[in-house]
């Protein structure tokens, strides 16, 4: 097994070295391209933040632009010395990305793409109106006024050190709670939200932290280049930018590097090498946008995960508990009554813990929810059934923060939440499942459960590139929850495991780990045992019951009437939006008008 | 401000005139850019460099094969509609079947774009290419006297041209069963496919249709400003997208209303504004924002729970 692998695990490393041997050919040829190389490089990884982040943004030229400008003319004009005008120039095109970002990021992600498209061309609009600073039309030259001479050796090592200094950023943020944030947001932005995750401050971290980076290449374009002009920063240099990361792949942060090292250094070769025998090449200054373009189409197309998702899933530092065999420790360990994290809290001296007072969602004239008001006491489970299109899952939506009541009120622990947006629902204390099971597919088992253990983790980004102590600690706590819970739920030997390759009532069950990761105190569970057999439905059944005993209040959605009977205190029941009936098992059976709705009138 | 200018009714109407013409034009542009997003839910960026291959196509066989101008019109379209299903066949039907999100398709379509604006540019150059004057008398019509208002036969052919292709679509769209089937798909494509619409069929038309609509707008484009280059997508992309935003993203008769909105902004700007000129192209982007900053679903735009 292993040898049959051996040539296929060895097919992205030979890519990678035939690309740095390009790369090496071409600096050797001529020393003064790999400036290029190495800001096509950075650029690269500015295109790569937003990509990863499933953004799509195509201002990169203009922060380019910006940065240019703004430190050439604060190098030139005002005098300030490198130091200074370059990082000056990182901050302007942070403040634009902020005042860009803020409200179009709240929008959904095609905004972002019209309105960084247009963006880029006002850029350029701006520099050509305002020729008294940029030269206008006609462009700037900064080597007046400028010691371009002595400056360039130097400069050459300042951006190798800081493509340096942004590997190291981008590689330790790779497995820090930030990535592992930006890895969900990028799977699936729904089921990070109700885990916590603030997506819309996410996506304005990565277009923020995107322009910056892009202002930095911008900055030493200028200083390296010591001329400027508007056409440097057209609409084809922002689609070149992207095709880096686009062919390297934007899952993991070394692919755009590989795609910057290909598309540099493939066109000048091209065009010098082979044009030296084939005329037509030498000529042919499209070449290197038409095999920008290629590269994109032809990557989306045929290897949509991009050079880098050859060398393997992101997930990539985990570590032991490979495929161990399965054993009988999959059935929940008896005697082990806690659940990891699941401190159980005294009891709220009884009173609703959570309060849905006229519930309304109407969807454009037809009401999925009509008046819906009931009282959920703490400490217990509640069926909510009904037909198919009841409003159930519109239910669990609107309690969970990912959609809003048209009208009534939500209250939990006796604050309204229903205008609270997902993430601040989750971080008060309410988790939930989905009916399709919303696992981050591509990540390990054990990944989605750290995911779900993003509000208790206080790590920030400063501390993962500083390495302080408290990330290795919260790092390591958060490794052993895991895993606790893992065993807890028998899951354990499957935690290395893509969580996408898992059978569904695996998946399922995971989906529920993960909840509990969030150490929520209410748990809504939709449809927990569809498609589950009668073992794992029983099975379910017990873990509900665990829960409960462990303080856990449970809203469980369900068609398995055996199963709702078994672990239900109180019924709630659903029909074309309204409640019809609340009461014990025992007395919904009875009631007449449930019957009616699930068996029609006679 | 000029405040002479403001007294001035010929100046105002020869403005009107001016802007009308420039929005209908406009609206042809974003007419087949709003219908694939709304079909889709993705924006199509290689619509641009469709519309500028268009215009070559129109100015190759009015300009080198001395055809007259119904039969550029005739070939612009065809053009246009045939790079169109080339585009969903070759960057979008591949990403689709693959299940990938809309980013990847938009992604495809900038790499598709990127291609051919680059290959025009190493076909054509950068010199500016004009229609020959035969094809539409160039001389103005003016009403009102010598002094009065100026009217093109290009703007005449323009407003019209909008008139005839948006009543057209219309009619396409609402009263036709292929047009049932593309408001079927652009309500849930899903759905659609589980009732039995061919839906990369019914796609392939509505790229065919858009298609074509970029095309008009090529022609309509050339005969209005008289210079075609490979870079004229890039000046209508943005103003294209500031029309569908403001018209509400997928609505046709937005994007109408969005076009003759532009065109007027823009024409008056230029007129009564000192420097108006300089920020014309500017105004398009400062539109977009305003409006996604305050009415995200546009002025027309649905809201954001009817489209769901």
């Amino acid at each position: 097994m292993i040898r049959r692998n051996f040539p296929r695990l060895l097919i992205p490393w030979f890519i990678g070295a035939a690309i740095v041997c390009l790369d090496v050919v071409l600096v050797v040829r001529n020393p003064g391209d790999l400036d290029r190389l190495l800001i096509n490089a950075i650029l690269a990884l500015s295109a790569f933040v937003t990509l990863h982040a499933r953004l799509l943004s195509l201002a990169n030229a203009g922060f380019m632009a910006i940065g240019a400008y703004t430190s050439a003319i604060l190098a030139v004009k005002a005098g300030l010395p490198m130091a200074l005008a370059i990082p000056a120039a990182v901050i302007a095109c942070g403040l634009v990305a902020l005042v860009i970002g803020l409200p179009v990021l709240r929008l959904t992600d095609v905004y972002l793409a019209i309105c960084t498209l247009g963006f880029g061309e006002v850029v350029r609009i701006l520099i050509v109106l305002l020729p008294g600073l940029t030269g206008g039309a006609t462009g700037a030259n900064l080597s007046t006024g400028f010691p371009y001479e002595v400056m360039h050796q130097a400069q050459t090592w300042m951006i190798l050190l800081l493509l340096i200094l942004l590997a190291y950023l981008f590689w330790t943020m790779s497995s820090s709670r930030t990535g592992r944030a930006f890895r969900a947001l990028r799977e699936n932005p729904r089921a990070a939200s109700t885990l916590g995750i603030n997506i819309v401050a996410y996506r304005n971290l990565a277009f923020l932290m995107s322009a910056m980076i892009a202002g930095a290449a911008g900055a030493f374009y200028a200083h390296s280049v010591g001329s400027l002009d508007n056409g440097d920063f057209r609409f084809t240099r922002a689609v070149d930018i992207l095709s880096f990361a686009v062919l390297g792949g934007s899952g993991q942060w070394f692919g755009p590097l590989l795609g910057a090292g290909l598309l540099t250094a493939l066109p000048i070769l091209l065009r010098d090498v082979v044009g030296a025998s084939i005329g037509f090449l030498r000529g042919f200054a499209q070449l290197p946008n038409i095999l920008s373009g290629l590269a994109i189409l032809l990557v989306i197309i045929f290897m949509p995960g991009g050079l880098a998702a050859a060398f393997g899933p992101a997930s990539g530092r985990a570590s032991g508990h490979r495929r161990s065999k399965r054993t009988a420790a999959s059935a929940p360990v008896p005697g082990h009554p806690a659940f990891p994290g699941l401190a159980s809290r005294g009891s709220n001296a009884g009173g609703p813990t959570l309060v849905l007072d006229g519930v309304t969602r109407s969807f454009g004239g037809l009401e999925a929810l009509s008046r819906v008001s009931f009282d959920v006491e703490e400490g217990r489970i509640y069926g909510l059934i009904g037909p198919n299109g009841s409003g159930k899952t519109t239910l669990v939506n609107l309690v969970s923060g990912l959609d809003a009541p048209s009208a009534g009120r939500i209250l939990w622990q006796g604050r309204e939440i229903q205008r609270h947006p997902a993430h601040l629902v989750a971080r008060a204390g309410i988790g939930r499942t989905y009916q399709n099971v919303q696992l981050f597919a591509e990540m390990s088992v054990r990944d989605n459960i750290h995911v779900g253990h993003h509000a208790h983790i206080r790590t920030d980004l400063l501390s993962t590139w500083l390495r302080l102590p408290r990330e290795a600690r919260e790092e390591k706590a958060s490794r052993e929850e895991s895993m606790a819970l893992l065993e807890r739920l028998g899951l354990a030997d499957i935690a290395g495991q893509s969580a996408g390759t898992l059978s569904y009532g695996d998946q399922r069950r995971v989906e529920i780990a993960r909840a509990l990761a969030l150490r929520p105190r209410l748990l809504l569970l939709d449809e927990p045992a569809a498609g589950m057999n009668e073992v794992e439905t029983a099975r379910l059944g017990q873990l509900v019951l665990e829960l409960k005993a462990a303080g856990l209040t449970l809203i469980v959605v369900e068609h398995h009437m055996d199963l709702i009977m078994e672990v239900c205190d109180q019924i709630v029941v659903l029909n074309f939006g309204r409640k019809i009936a609340q009461g014990s098992p025992a007395e919904v059976t009875r009631d007449p008008q449930v019957l009616e709705a699930y068996l029609g009138k006679d | 401000m000029d405040l002479t200018l403001l007294a001035d009714p010929v100046f105002f109407a020869q403005n009107l005139v001016d802007g009308v013409s420039r929005g209908a034009l406009y609206a042809v542009y974003a007419m087949g850019f709003t219908l694939i997003f709304g079909v889709l839910d993705i924006i199509n960026l290689a619509h641009a460099a469709t519309f500028m291959w268009c215009a070559f196509a129109g100015w190759f066989v009015m300009a080198e094969l001395g055809l007259p101008l119904p039969l550029g019109l005739a070939a612009s379209m065809c053009a246009g509609a045939a790079l169109a299903l080339l585009l969903e066949l070759l960057a979008f039907r591949p990403v689709r079947r693959q299940g990938a999100d809309r980013l990847s398709s938009m992604i495809s379509s900038i790499g598709a774009s990127l291609i051919m604006v680059s290959v025009a540019e190493a076909l054509f150059g950068v010199s500016t290419r004009r229609f020959p004057d035969r094809v539409l008398d160039p001389r103005p019509f003016f009403i009102g006297g010598t002094g009065g208002v100026r009217v093109s036969r290009a703007q005449i052919l323009i407003v019209a041209a909008a008139v005839v292709l948006t009543a057209a679509l219309g009619f396409f769209i609402r009263r036709t069963r292929m047009g049932k089937a593309i408001r079927a798909i652009a309500a849930n494509l899903n759905a659609s496919r589980l009732l039995g619409i061919n839906v990369n069929a019914v796609v392939s038309v509505t790229f065919l249709v858009a298609g074509a609509l970029a095309g008009a707008a090529g022609i309509l484009v050339g005969l209005l400003t008289n210079n075609i280059v490979p870079g004229m997508g890039a000046q209508i992309e943005l103003r294209g997208l500031a029309v569908v935003i403001l018209g509400g993203m997928g609505n046709i008769e937005g994007a109408v209303a969005g076009g003759l909105i532009l065109g007027l902004i823009e024409t008056f700007t230029i007129a009564y504004l000192p420097g108006g000129s300089d920020i014309k192209d500017a105004i398009a982007f400062v539109i977009l924002f305003l409006i996604l900053l305050v009415r995200p679903n546009g002025i027309l735009g649905r809201a954001a729970a009817d489209r769901a």
